[in-house]
């Protein structure tokens, strides 16, 4: 315990500066920084399949575009108070996840991948279709959050709480005895049946956990945007998650947060000159792979292990070296 | 507990292709055992181990696990059951330390894997230290796995086999890659295991003098059957397994 507020007393930091940041920042950061936390939400629930399962979900756009149509709906249509919206956004699209799950987790590697992708579009192309139920392509709009929400600030605030609270209770699945369960099946999921664990069956749980982070984070992106379209389900959707956390780094916890606040920051800055986005994100990208492997978070983390080794050789305490995390 | 049967394998066939890497082999294991299956390469003795264990599925032959039989059982099912195996080349968690992944074998064995809200580095201490200490892997316990040497590795195999609390473990090629010291040290354990908890063990071997001077019976395999069966003494004088095995040995 101790341990832990040593390494994370950043954290707390953090926070703070997100408490003060709409009274420092005009009100177009602050929907930057809703942004940030919406997509940073979407991306660690990705990150639930990528880095601690060790399979890569191209269709995660579908949980998050079901989450965005649940609560729009019931919004748009019957007029449900946002927190129940949010909690069906993540009852639904965890009911998707489970279906689609079922026949994903029989699958891994690039085949995992392909599936995910093809259902993701099923998915998109439902929602684009059926017009009576969703308006195609047509979208929803006036998704308005309710009374003091209205205000980006309010609903900043907002965000940061539901966005808070879920990173806090996806952090106690990281790192309870199914999250190592799930780095267990990353490593190996040979030895794991071999322990007694039911491979395919925790695989399907952490899809489904991950499919209903991905639906609360589309349920919060509706009243943001005030409008949503059948685009969210779609694969350029799911190829955000994916290129936050390459640019944060899978392998730490809030690699994705990380990756989430350059990319989205990036984006809202570079699109106020240019057109070239693409290309934009592309170059990072391509640095990210080829000079830090490891991601952004993957960088910080190498200079402090350097940094630590050398505080205990000074110590002649050789043997805590690489000290449990 | 000693003299009940707690394996039976009857008839077992599994061919690869053209291959028959397992021909027709019954075995029989009462409680309390400290055997050896032996034989060249490719006599089948990893396939007999895969078959039993759910690794493999079989083509004809029954498997029973005190008198209940679980021919085909997926291998999760096998091990809550209560028969674990470490494996030849060691099949570890390379990324995770020593401590993790005997803790991960633990936490299964005690069906916690399912929480999801304490934190790991709370649960299983007692038991994951203690397994790490009859291993003698205690002073390695922060170390990341796959940093280990050959041995320490095989040690951790063990450990993480007798972290699911099993009746009956299969241990292939237990001492693979250890020095003499090591080797003496760890079937040295693998005595004390059978004889102090009654662990009942299975073991393939390259090294003779190991499985003379630890297994009280011994099965020689050879192209996937049967072909001698017996306490040492009475292998070392049956004269196929000479032809085939220990005349080269000898």
């Amino acid at each position: 315990m101790e341990i832990l507020t040593k390494r994370y007393w950043w954290l707390g930091l953090v926070f703070i500066g997100a408490l003060v940041l709409p009274l420092v920042v005009g009100e177009f950061w602050v929907h930057v920084a809703i942004e940030i936390l919406i997509l940073g939400l979407f991306a660690v629930s990705f990150n639930m399949i990528f880095g601690n399962m060790g399979q890569l979900s191209f269709g995660h756009a579908a949980y998050y575009g079901v989450g965005a149509y649940a609560t729009g709906l019931l919004m748009v249509r019957a007029s449900v108070p946002l927190p129940i919206c949010l909690a069906a956004s993540m009852v639904a699209a965890g009911i998707c996840a489970l279906i689609l799950g079922y026949f994903c987790v029989r699958l891994t590697g690039i085949y995992f991948a392909i599936l995910t992708l093809a259902f993701g579009q099923l998915l998109y192309y439902i929602i684009f279709q059926w017009y009576s139920f969703t308006r195609g392509d047509d979208g929803l709009q006036g998704i308005i959050p309710p009374g003091a929400l209205f205000s980006a600030t309010y609903y900043y605030y907002f965000t940061l709480f539901i966005v808070t609270g879920a990173l806090i209770a996806m952090w106690y699945v990281n790192e309870s005895p199914f999250g190592y369960t799930m780095r267990a099946i990353r490593e190996n999921a040979d030895r794991t049946r071999f322990i007694g664990i039911n491979v395919r069956r925790y695989m399907l749980i952490n899809f489904v956990v991950a499919g209903m982070f991905a639906g609360l984070a589309g349920g919060l992106w509706g009243p943001f945007n005030r409008s949503i379209a059948p685009d969210l389900c779609n694969w350029h959707q799911s190829g955000i998650p994916v290129f936050m956390t390459v640019i944060g780094g899978p392998l730490g916890f809030f690699g994705p947060m990380i990756g989430s606040i350059i990319y989205t920051f990036l984006m809202a800055f570079v699109t106020g000159f240019t057109e070239y986005w693409p290309l934009t994100i592309g170059l990072v990208i391509m640095f990210v792979v080829l000079f830090l492997p490891g991601g952004v978070l993957g960088l910080v983390e190498q200079k402090m292990k350097v940094f630590r080794s050398r505080d205990l050789e000074t110590r002649g305490d050789r043997s805590a070296e690489t000290g449990s995390s | 507990m000693s003299g009940e049967v707690i394996l039976n394998v009857e008839n077992l066939n599994k061919a690869f292709g053209g291959l028959q890497a397992t021909d027709n082999v019954s075995y029989e294991m009462m409680t309390g055992e400290l055997s050896a299956i032996i034989g060249p390469n490719g006599a089948g003795k990893s396939t007999f181990f895969n078959l039993i264990t759910g690794y493999h599925a079989v083509d004809s032959g029954k498997v029973f696990f005190k008198d209940r039989d679980i021919t085909n059982w997926p291998p999760h099912k096998i091990t809550r059951l209560g028969i674990a195996r470490a494996f030849q080349v060691s099949n570890i968690y390379p990324r995770l330390t020593t401590y993790e992944n005997v803790r991960q074998a633990t936490l299964a064995q005690q069906r916690r894997t399912l929480n999801f809200f304490t934190p790991a580095n709370r649960l299983a201490k007692k038991e994951t230290m203690q397994l790490l200490e009859i291993t003698g892997l205690s002073q390695q316990a922060n170390m990341i796995s796959g940093n280990l040497s050959q041995g320490d590795k095989k040690r951790l195999e063990l450990a993480i086999a007798l972290g699911s609390k099993p009746e009956l473990v299969f241990l292939d090629e237990p001492t693979a890659g250890m020095s003499g010291e090591e080797t003496h040290e760890t079937m040295e354990l693998v005595k004390r295991l059978n004889r102090e908890i009654g662990l009942t063990i299975l073991f393939t071997e390259h090294d003779m003098s190991v499985v003379f001077g630890y297994a009280r019976r011994l099965t020689v395999l050879h192209q996937g059957a049967v072909i001698a069966e017996g306490t040492p003494e009475e292998v070392r004088d049956n004269e196929e397994a000479q032809r085939v095995y220990l005349g080269e040995e000898a």
